[in-house]
């Protein structure tokens, strides 16, 4: 019969709705939100809670009582005209009192939640800047002097306080498994503080921007490592540090300079050290070890294809040559093809008048601690960097770094390059910035 | 039973209304009433962007260029307050028109300078005129001493909310031509009092936006 | 009491009869019933241009890392999915029921300002069009449907794509407005005698609210928009960072307008559950009073609740705590309905139409939409909430499984009337079912992917992150939805020829649009109906059902005056002409009006592209023909 046939139908759309539900049971939810891992997280974890709770309830109430009424008045042959009833005092005022109870079992806990979260952070707190730029993060930490971005270093057991700031759109912080969000805006700081439990040393988490903010808001992800205290402090200071290879400020001898590889690359220096000062030394602070970090927070991004593919010669990477990238990057004379200056800041490196405050881009002294790059969304491997740098355009839709390889579409300026980078030269930057240790 | 509503002509105006009253009356109360809205956001925004501008010139207080120029207040209470003033004269020659139209033919109005409804719609357009007078020498002058539009927040805003009651008011004069003319060619009767009705609910309405104005920008520091 | 085998008592009127046919006289119609048509149509269409750019949408989203679309198209499909269905699809269906709908309720020849109410449709149909080109040439509007600033200035949106919105939305305000003035004088002052405002119907107590509504918050977007094309075309500092603005000022002044925006968009579909539940349940609506009071409530907190969409923007304890309470607060008038809905088919005699089981079907999805609803009022879950597709799902509840549920509803309940043919109900029972399971099944998993960590708006999203599954299933929804809604086009589209004819009274229910014929002739009302009570047809056909309410006549004075008679079913056979009733003139002046309108805002758009000159000569020769136009009109008789 026709009517029965669209709910048989129906019957078994939902079967197979639930079972798919329940496949999905079986994956894991490395954003889930339904964490404790610090107070912040566990107060609104207790308020859901409730809110599950009544709201089950509620649900459970309404809907069983209107099937209830469907089945039962349903209208059936030769049955006498209804009651004509219009209304009843008792049960308008019943079932608003009783609802009224129910918000007010949500309203007292929310307003206690409420002055609790938004309560200053406790004096000896971290203190964190946080700068929401299109679409990349900058943290600083004023109290330690270091300015990084991406990848957001925190001492397990510490509380951490932020302040949130933008330097252009609204944006949001949000690190689902740690806290709630709040937004970064211009001209207004604002503030949210947790504490990671102590027990989450040597954990990753993944983060998000979420208030949309143009072409890229999906790429506009980070990384929190909770770390032990001593790693952190000596991640804070070596972060702190020149870059290596930019040149001392005092002339005092130095060590021979060390002959490092970075991801299969060798990287050397030039047999004469620069004839000038000399240079920071290659020494490391505490980084996450890559190892260590869980799938779910190595981007897998797929390389742009169609006509936004990227090609690039990977068996170039090898015979890139970290001091002629050094070279190219800093000095001053080649601007015009290798602007990078103009824009990021790498301490200790020439840098004009560019200052944390005006720099565009994120800052690059030590590049090659941070696991992956470009908001998050790549890993910071040789072969991705050198398709970056070719044509950060097509690597990442809207992006503000400009198009530097020769012969590329240069999609803001809407022509193709005749001048630029060729491949050679994009291999001595690469193995220059994963020099930056 | 016969009532001169029973007995009332189904092709004049007055047709059956649920109040008594007439279409064009509610809807236009509905239409201020959409109207105080869009000024109460105009100068919310004043009020909320009031000291905030980061370069000058200010409205009260003076300021110093970076380049050594000296602004002084821009306002000028003086001058303004005698705009509020003629502004205020003009809605009292609306309330004479729309007596004058309302009460043709009765005795007191008849041939009374009281009963001259052109010269009283002429009165409020001139003196409504003349405000706009004030507006553009005062936009102008600001304009010469540095003010513009694009300047600062305050600038923005200022010109904004005085830009939109400007325009409401130059609608308002074009509407009391509308009936200046038709008074003139065929005469308004008692029955236009409607139409002279809406254009003194409007024009008195544009007058108290103005005051809250006067008030909020000019007189409160 | 009218089956589909009864026998229409009458042939229904052709247009021909009255002299209105072709084109012209649809472009030149001042006729309430032609534009709630018009209305009907256009949002439908537009209704399914939305439905696509969500399938688009849908497809990019079913699996990680897709490149179906590029960012910045898809960025624009979202804002368009958004911008159209509640400015072009939603509101415009609303209008649809307003037009057709509430001078039948009220026992009214036509609205107060029939050229007006042309001017409202023609406005929309033009500016809906000015908004929607521009997705095929890659310019669409792409800064959400809320449009934040500064995202939306020029220095971070440098192209044509947030002029376009920023013109369209100003245009559209201007169509509701104009609408909302016209309705609510109509409301206010045209009820047949006897019908005083607590024997309105129910469906025209709701949109009496939400012209209120309208007249308040479209104002206040006005504005937020005026900042912004200013800044835009005129270097404005209203937003502008370098400036010292603040950003907050545009969420404040949208979010005033916006929320009592969603109120607009819900309140109609709850009028035309309320008036569909008693005709199918043989009973009157369960507790009339607290429904019209728990209405006027909601208009009222609609105005108070607006920041609670600004829960992350760090606006300090306090005012957080005040609009969480305020929130929590307007959920009790909204509860309070569903269970007087409830409580109006407790006992009654159930009769599962098509229409009654869309109706049914907003109680059973709004409760979910409602309750997400609750949830958020909480900011510090909220913090975890908001900006996730928790979020998504609990709008497309209360929009989707409320607003679209209960026009659905409307439009098997009124098509009858607008046509003189019922929809086919095996149809409408394959659509209802099918829509019911898909619309669950595309956005039930949204609730948690969003507090899965889902973030909103994005494109696209990394493999691995535990959202694949719900996106997929999300997406599968999503198809089946358009497969479910192609029931509806094909039932709306036949039964216009085939369907089973219908007689005055469709289906048995109490108010005085069923008085009439189906469809009514131009003139509505041969005889304006005297009304005793809230049921006048019941009153006239089954007075045991009013028997437990409120009876009185007006005086007789007034029954007089308004040439008015008892209540009576009417069989339309006499034209206008015969019964001597003056008809409105057509005119193409409120046509002409409204395209100089658009023409206004859109041409100043070629500031923008370097041409000055151009766009003051648009701009300015439009405005001197809106202004011709219109004096035209205020000098040219109405009938």
């Amino acid at each position: 019969m026709p009517r029965k046939r669209p709910r048989r139908l129906a019957s078994a759309l939902i079967l197979v709705a639930g079972a798919l539900v329940l496949a999905a049971c079986g994956e894991k939810y490395p954003n889930s939100t339904f964490t404790h891992l610090t107070e912040f997280n566990t107060i609104i974890d207790g308020l859901w809670n409730r809110l599950l709770l009544l709201g089950t309830i509620v649900f459970v109430f309404v809907e069983v009582l209107l099937v209830f009424t469907l089945i039962k008045f349903r209208r059936r042959e030769g049955a006498p005209e209804p009651k004509q009833t219009h209304g009843n005092s008792t049960l308008e005022i019943t079932w608003t009192i009783i609802p009224a109870l129910i918000l007010v079992l949500i309203a007292v806990p929310t307003v206690k939640a409420i002055w609790e979260t938004e309560a200053k952070a406790i004096p000896g707190a971290l203190e964190v800047q946080v700068i929401g730029h299109q679409w990349w993060w900058e943290f600083r930490y004023p109290q330690y002097g270091v300015v990084t971005a991406n990848e957001l270093y925190l001492p397990a057991g510490r509380t951490v306080n932020f302040q949130l700031n933008s330097k252009d759109v609204i944006h949001s912080f949000w690190t689902p498994q740690l806290g709630g969000k709040r937004d970064v805006i211009a001209n207004r700081t604002n503030y949210i503080w947790y504490t990671p439990d102590s027990s989450l040393a040597g954990s990753v988490f993944n983060g998000f921007c979420t208030e949309y903010c143009g072409s890229s808001h999906a790429n506009m992800r980070f990384h929190v490592f909770t770390v032990a205290p001593a790693d952190f402090e000596s991640w804070a200071a070596h972060q702190k540090e020149n870059a290596a290879g930019s040149p001392l400020e005092a002339a005092a001898p130095v060590a021979a300079p060390k002959v490092a590889s970075v991801a299969g690359i060798k990287v050397s220096r030039a047999a004469k050290p620069a004839p000038a000062a000399s240079v920071q030394p290659a020494t490391t602070g505490y980084v996450f070890p890559l190892d260590k970090m869980p799938p779910y927070t190595l981007p897998q991004t797929p390389l742009p294809v169609g006509d936004r593919e990227v090609k690039y010669d990977d068996s170039l990477l090898p015979g890139g040559d970290a001091s002629r990238g050094h070279e190219l990057v800093t000095n001053m004379a080649h601007m015009g093809e290798v602007p990078c200056l103009t824009c990021h800041i790498i301490k200790g490196e020439y840098k004009g008048v560019l200052t944390d405050d005006n720099a565009k881009a994120p800052n690059l002294t030590h590049f090659a601690t941070r696991h992956t790059f470009a908001g998050g969304i790549y890993r910071a491997d040789a072969p991705t960097l050198a398709r970056w740098v070719k044509n950060a355009e097509h690597m990442k839709p809207g992006s503000l770094m400009t198009t530097l390889g020769a012969g590329q579409y240069w999609p803001s300026m809407k022509q193709t390059r005749t001048t630029g980078l060729d491949d050679r030269q994009i291999a001595d930057i690469v193995a220059y910035l994963l020099s930056l240790k | 039973m016969a009532s001169a509503v029973a007995h009332a002509d189904t092709h004049e105006h007055t047709h059956y209304t649920s109040t008594g009253l007439e279409n064009r009356k509610v809807a236009i109360w509905a239409f201020i009433g959409s109207e105080c809205m869009l000024f109460a956001s105009l100068i919310s925004t004043y009020l909320i962007y009031k000291g905030k501008s980061i370069v000058g010139p200010f409205p009260h207080t003076p300021w110093t260029s970076p380049d050594g120029h000296v602004f002084k207040p821009i306002l000028n209470i003086p001058v303004t307050s005698q705009s509020t003033f003629v502004l205020l004269m003009s809605s009292l020659a609306m309330v004479l028109a729309l007596a004058a139209v309302e009460n043709r033919g009765k005795p007191g109005y008849v041939g009374t300078v009281l009963g001259n409804s052109k010269l009283w719609l002429a009165a409020t357009a001139a003196l409504g005129a003349t405000f706009l007078g004030y507006q553009a020498f005062e936009f102008t002058s600001f304009v010469h001493e540095g003010l513009t539009i694009r300047t600062n927040l305050f600038g923005s805003t200022f010109f904004t909310l005085t830009g939109f009651h400007g325009a409401h008011v130059t609608a308002g004069v074009l509407w009391l031509l509308t009936l200046l003319s038709i008074d003139i060619k065929r005469g308004l009767t008692p029955k236009d009092t409607l139409l002279v009705d809406m254009c003194a609910l409007y024009w008195h309405f544009v007058d108290v936006v103005w005051i809250a104005i006067f008030t909020l920008v000019y007189l409160i520091k | 009491m009218a089956t589909t085998a009864a026998t229409p008592t009458f042939a229904p009127h052709t247009a021909a009869s009255y002299g209105q046919t072709g084109i012209w006289s649809w472009i030149t119609t001042v006729d309430h019933k032609r534009i709630g048509a018009l209305y009907l149509y256009t949002a439908l269409f537009f209704f399914l241009f939305g439905g696509l750019e969500a399938g688009l949408i849908r497809w990019q989203l079913a699996q990680p890392n897709q490149h179906i679309v590029s960012a910045e198209f898809y960025n624009q499909l979202f804002t368009m999915h958004g911008t159209t269905m509640i400015f072009l699809a939603i509101m415009p269906l609303s209008a649809a029921f307003f037009n057709f709908l509430i001078p039948l309720q009220i026992g009214a020849r036509d609205v107060a300002f029939p050229r007006l109410n042309a001017f409202s449709y023609w406005v929309y149909v033009l500016g809906g069009t000015f908004m929607t080109l521009p997705i095929f040439f890659n310019s669409a509007p792409n800064g959400g449907w809320f449009g934040y600033a500064p995202l939306s200035t020029l220095p971070y949106s440098s192209g044509l794509n947030i002029d376009f919105w920023v013109m369209g939305l100003q245009i559209l305000g201007i169509s509701s407005l104009a609408a909302a003035f016209n309705f609510i004088t109509t409301i206010i002052n045209m009820r047949a005698p006897g019908m005083t405002l607590m024997r309105m119907p129910m469906f025209t107590w709701m949109s009496f609210v939400v012209q209120f509504l309208l007249v308040l918050a479209f104002p206040v977007i006005t504005i937020a928009l005026v900042f912004l094309l200013f800044d835009r075309f005129f270097g404005t500092n209203f937003y502008e960072i370098a400036a010292g603005a603040d950003p907050l000022l545009w969420q404040h002044l949208f979010w005033i307008f916006g929320h009592p925006e969603v109120y607009i968009l819900i309140l109609p579909a709850f009028g035309l559950v309320s008036e569909i539940l008693p005709t199918f349940s043989r009973k009157p609506l369960f507790g009339y009073n607290v429904m019209v009071y728990s209405g006027i409530m909601i208009g009222f907190l609609a105005f108070g609740v607006w920041a609670h969409h600004m829960f992350a923007v760090g606006m300090g304890a306090t005012a957080d705590t005040v609009f969480a309470l305020t929130t929590m607060l307007i959920g009790i008038p909204t509860g309070v309905k569903i269970f007087n809905w409830i409580a109006t088919m407790w006992g009654g005699q159930i009769r599962f139409t098509a229409a009654m089981k869309f109706a049914i079907g907003l109680i059973a999805l709004f409760t979910i939409g409602g309750i997400s609803g609750v949830m958020h009022s909480s900011p510090p879950a909220d913090l975890q909430q908001t900006d996730t597709y928790f979020i998504v799902a609990h709008f497309h509840y209360v929009l989707f499984g409320g607003s679209i549920m209960g026009i659905f509803a409307g439009i098997y309940y009124y098509y009858p009337k607008i046509t003189g043919r019922y929809m086919n109900e095996t149809l409408g029972t394959w659509h209802f079912w099918s829509t019911f399971v898909a619309m669950n099944l595309t956005f039930f998993p949204m609730h948690f992917s969003g507090m899965l960590g889902m973030p909103r708006r994005i494109y696209t999203y990394d493999a691995g992150q535990g959202w694949d599954t719900f996106n997929m299933i999300s997406s599968i929804g999503a198809g089946l939805l358009i497969l479910a809604t192609l029931f509806f086009v094909v039932n709306f589209l036949k039964s216009r020829k085939s369907g089973a004819v219908a007689s005055g009274d469709a289906w048995g229910a109490g108010t005085l649009e069923w008085s009439i014929p189906s469809p009514p002739p131009d003139y509505n009302f041969a005889e304006i109906p005297v009304v005793t009570s809230r049921y006048p047809l019941w009153d006239l056909k089954h007075p045991e059902r009013t028997a437990g309410i409120a009876h009185s006549a007006p005086d007789v004075m007034t029954i007089t005056g308004a040439h008015a008679t008892p209540v009576h079913e009417e069989t339309g056979h006499k034209t206008a002409a015969e019964l001597g009733i003056p008809m409105p003139f057509n005119t193409v002046k409120p046509a002409i009006a409204a395209l100089a309108i658009v023409m206004m805002f859109g041409g100043l758009i070629f500031m923008h592209v370097g041409h000055f000159a151009v766009a003051m000569t648009i701009t300015i020769s439009s405005a001197c023909l809106f202004v011709g136009t219109l004096y035209a009109w205020l000098t040219s008789p109405l009938e």
